[in-house]
């Protein structure tokens, strides 16, 4: 089974991406849910993990430092992660991709974002 | 000078989406310019915009139509809803409501720092010439307003 984590620090957001899930056939997976960067960072080192999801605004540790943390750990650098948030622009996310989050999407995101945005990730 | 687009519209646009994806209502602009929501009965709560103008804006709304809103989102009876949840969903409207009125409003390459939502104690600050106000409804007739504040970003409205 795959293991998806989402970090988030809105309760009612994690709900969200968690229905899109469902919605475009993902409902079969294992979520582990963190409220904040550092909290997704250690459940990602605890174990296997297939995508991370995460929003940008976040406190402790924001999705962009986890986006750091995960890309320069040897161990979770090819893990892909996906940053959904409500602060993204044109430039936010061309930075966001060049520190290599594999896409950005805004919130709120719908489901067929949702399903273009991992279809890579559903096919495997 | 900041390159922008029409801001009131773009608030519009912005509280319009929010409400249709996260909980299917559809919002448009209260029938009623004089609508005021009972102070008794308010719920709102505020975010601070920190680039590249400085700004605040709020969303209030009946703790009714709050409840409401959580019981739809959450799917969930009314007996069952918690203040946490009623209070997660203001701050995550208010999040996505932001997020979005910037990107409709800023030009395509501005980046925005925008801070985290924080719940609103006592009554709402008083309504004064650097703020602009948004009364809209749901097609339930539930009220919504939003209020921006701010020099900076009162600014930018459309004449």
């Amino acid at each position: 089974m795959k293991r998806i984590i989402i970090a988030d620090d809105s309760a009612t957001a994690r709900m969200f991406i968690k229905r899109c899930l469902q919605i475009i056939g993902l409902g079969d997976v294992e979520i582990i849910e963190a409220e904040h960067g550092k909290e997704a960072l250690t459940a990602a080192k605890a174990q296997e993990v297939d995508l991370l999801l995460t929003d940008l605004n976040m406190p402790v540790m924001d999705g962009e430092t986890l986006v750091k943390w995960v890309k320069a750990s040897p161990k979770l650098g090819d893990l892909p992660v996906v940053v959904i948030t409500s602060a993204g622009n044109p430039a936010k996310e061309a930075q966001l991709l060049k520190l290599g989050a594999h896409r950005v999407l805004n919130k709120p995101v719908s489901p067929p974002v949702m399903l273009d945005a991992l279809a890579d990730f559903m096919d495997e | 000078m900041i390159e922008h687009n029409p801001l009131y519209q773009s608030m519009i646009n912005a509280a319009s989406q929010t409400l249709e994806n996260m909980a299917f209502m559809e919002v448009m602009e209260h029938f009623d310019r004089s609508h005021e929501i009972s102070i008794e009965e308010l719920a709102w709560n505020s975010l601070l915009i920190n680039d590249p103008i400085l700004g605040e804006i709020r969303l209030a709304m009946s703790k009714a139509f709050l409840q409401k809103l959580t019981g739809n989102i959450f799917g969930i009876d009314d007996d069952e809803i918690t203040q946490l949840q009623m209070d997660d969903i203001l701050n995550e409207l208010l999040n996505t409501i932001v997020g979005l009125f910037l990107t409709n409003l800023l030009a395509d390459d501005q980046e925005y720092k925008m801070g985290l939502p924080e719940l609103g104690a006592d009554e709402l600050p008083e309504v004064d010439a650097n703020t602009i106000v948004w009364k809209l409804m749901t097609g339930e007739e539930d009220a919504l307003q939003i209020f921006a504040s701010g020099a900076s970003l009162v600014a930018l409205k459309d004449d």
